[in-house]
């Protein structure tokens, strides 16, 4: 008599189907030249962030040291990207600048995720009146501009890094709460998750295990997108005039400073103006070619 | 229809009374010190607390949401805690100078956009397709601010074409006001030289808070293009030999365009924060300028001001936005 085989699949064969499906999406990136590019931009200005303390030409600037001598200097090998109205080296300063708006930008994604995330999480989760209050708040947030907010929230603050950080942060959550609950009301209702409270799955296992690992995608997509526009809204900010205070060089403060000067020395507008440019773009183009690889619906 | 109309315009109100409260808890339960801003460095315990009972800053925060509440109702939007000038005064300066720059830059992004997005779809994966698919790429990651310094750069300073800055020759006294809208009120009134100026001096920033939605309308125009050129009509069309043109303009185009017009409206709101930035670089005397010289004095009755008035265009417009679609869509139904 015939034995039939009833074990369940191996788990090795299962690692093997989410190593392909792996591959095929790391090829499908690869196979956008923009992403690449996006990827590309991207891991260059992270790596002279991180190593941003050994490769200042002119270290001591960054701390507010002036050198009225060779204020105005354009481009030249010693100074590759001119000098600014007290002799500042620009290219120190747009290196350093690097670290601010890295630092904020991805914070700011990071502490909206959470809030937003956990917000979204509960409304879309429990539902009734909390849904019902939480939803009424994003969508009064969302109708004032966020730079506008900003500022209003920057200013009450007062200057500094973190206050210009909490700033953003106040008007970036709502949009990830939107995007959660959507997400998780839709996933509340499948299947797989209703069988598994059948089965007896604790609410917050239910959704650490089941719900969550399902709706990364979107989020993700969208973090990536969101850290360049939130380092364009930590420029705008310090092109205004409010956030960080020199000494500490900031891309955009340095851009607002640099309008005083122009036509004449364009190089103190250029770099800094190019430096946010870039990393604009290239956190734009990340979020495109990964929304293009994790979420095929949407594809091209 | 109307009844819906109705509808949608009443429940603006209950959103800007929710509004008005959250702003007035920024403006007034964050640190900072307005009054003591207000009195000046020197300023003696009594001069501040006089400061503050004569703009009602002395009373509990509930009061003060109260009597500005009631105020509003009244056509009183507060005073300036600077300039003295009440603030209803000011927007009814500075609102039509910011509405007129975002409508010219919308109308260049719409006029621009969906025939580049169009052409882009219809030629797709083509030279021109890729072309614009990499500017367009580029045009939203361009900082405005940016931007308008480079416009400044090249065609104000280098070239000598267009006005640096501003919105008028300080010189010169602008056309008479009828509507606010320097050039609507010189063709009104048949100054062509005065709308000759006007047009010149919106041109720059125009251009440069245009550009970002322009990408984004041009890449949203050739992605529902692309989609309804694939719907079974189409083909249907195609094989009933259907010349393409027809095709195009009489049976895709509209429903393209109803599908563009969703981020049209979403860029309103985009816009009106946008002008800050494109205000602060030209001085054009709009909203955006005026709330950046209030933020950073923290001078709260106008940002309020500002935060209502742009919220109120938003909503608005969404509702525009939601009529037009329907008008465009009979699919679509309003409820």
């Amino acid at each position: 008599m015939s034995q039939i085989d009833t074990s369940l699949p191996r788990a090795g064969l299962a690692r093997s189907a989410r190593a392909e499906a792996r591959a095929r999406a790391i090829y499908r990136f690869r196979q956008s030249l923009l992403s690449v590019i996006g990827l590309a931009i991207a891991v260059i200005l992270i790596t002279v962030a991180l190593l941003a303390p050994w490769l200042l030409p002119y270290p001591d600037d960054v701390t507010g040291a002036v050198n009225p001598a060779v204020a105005f200097q354009p481009p030249s090998a010693a100074h590759w990207f001119g000098t600014n109205s007290v002799g500042q080296d620009i290219m120190t300063l747009v290196i350093y600048g690097s670290r601010i708006s890295l630092l904020s930008g991805v914070t700011v994604i990071l502490l909206a995720l959470i809030i937003g995330g956990a917000l979204g999480v509960i409304a879309g989760w429990v539902g009734g009146w909390i849904d019902e209050v939480i939803m009424r708040i994003t969508d009064l947030l969302l109708t004032i501009p966020s730079l506008i907010l900003a500022m209003a929230v920057a200013a009450a603050l007062g200057t500094g890094i973190w206050n210009m950080i909490i700033a953003i942060t106040i008007t970036w959550w709502p949009t990830y709460a939107r995007l959660v609950r959507a997400e998780v009301a839709a996933k509340k209702q499948e299947q797989f998750v209703i069988a598994s409270r059948v089965l007896g799955v604790g609410p917050m296992r239910l959704i650490g295990r089941h719900v969550l690992p399902n709706i990364v995608t979107p989020v993700v997509v969208k973090a990536s997108l969101d850290v360049g526009f939130a380092i364009l809204l930590v420029a705008s900010l310090g092109f205004v005039g409010i956030g960080v205070k020199p000494p500490t060089p900031e891309w955009g403060t340095m851009l607002a400073e640099a309008r005083n000067y122009m036509p004449q020395y364009w190089w103190t507008a250029i770099f800094p103006g190019t430096a946010i440019f870039l990393a604009v773009l290239a956190f734009n183009l990340l979020g495109d070619g990964l929304r293009d690889v994790l979420d095929p619906r949407t594809r091209r | 229809m109307l009844w819906y109309v109705i509808r949608r315009l009443l429940l603006i109100i209950p959103t800007l009374l929710g509004l008005s409260v959250i702003v007035f808890a920024i403006a007034r339960l964050l640190p900072g010190d307005p009054v003591g801003l207000a009195a000046g460095p020197n300023a003696t315990p009594e001069v501040i607390a006089s400061v503050a009972a004569e703009f009602g800053l002395d009373k509990p925060i509930p009061v003060q949401y109260w009597n500005y509440l009631t105020g509003l109702l009244q056509g009183d939007w507060g005073v300036s805690l600077f300039s003295r000038r009440p603030v209803a005064a000011d927007l009814a300066e500075f609102v039509p100078a910011t509405l007129e720059l975002v409508i010219a830059a919308l109308l260049i992004a719409v006029i621009v956009g969906i025939p580049l997005g169009l052409l882009a779809a219809i030629w797709r994966d083509g030279i021109f397709d890729y072309l614009t698919r990499t500017v367009s790429l580029g045009a939203i990651a361009m900082p405005r601010f940016f931007l308008g310094l480079l416009l400044q750069l090249a065609f104000a300073m280098a070239l000598n074409w267009l006005p640096l800055s501003g919105r008028f020759p300080l010189i010169e006294f602008p056309p008479e006001r009828i509507t606010g809208f320097y050039t609507v009120d010189a063709i009104l009134i048949g100054d062509w030289h005065a709308l000759g100026v006007a047009l010149q001096h919106l041109a720059l920033p125009a251009l440069a808070l245009s550009l970002s939605p322009l990408a984004t309308i041009l890449r949203m125009m050739r992605a529902s293009t692309i989609e309804v050129l694939q719907q079974d009509y189409i083909l249907t069309e195609r094989a009933l030999g259907i010349p393409s043109w027809i095709i195009l303009f009489k049976y895709t185009l509209r429903n393209a365009v109803s599908a563009t017009l969703t981020v049209i409206g979403l860029y309103v709101s985009w816009l009106l924060g946008g002008t800050v930035l494109v205000e602060t670089i030209f001085d054009w005397p709009g909203i955006g300028l005026y709330s950046t010289q209030a933020i950073l004095g923290q001078d709260f009755m106008p940002v309020i001001g500002v935060t209502l008035v742009i919220a109120m265009i938003y909503l608005v417009t969404s509702v525009i936005v939601d009529i037009l679609q329907a008008v465009l869509n009979p699919k679509v139904r309003l409820q």
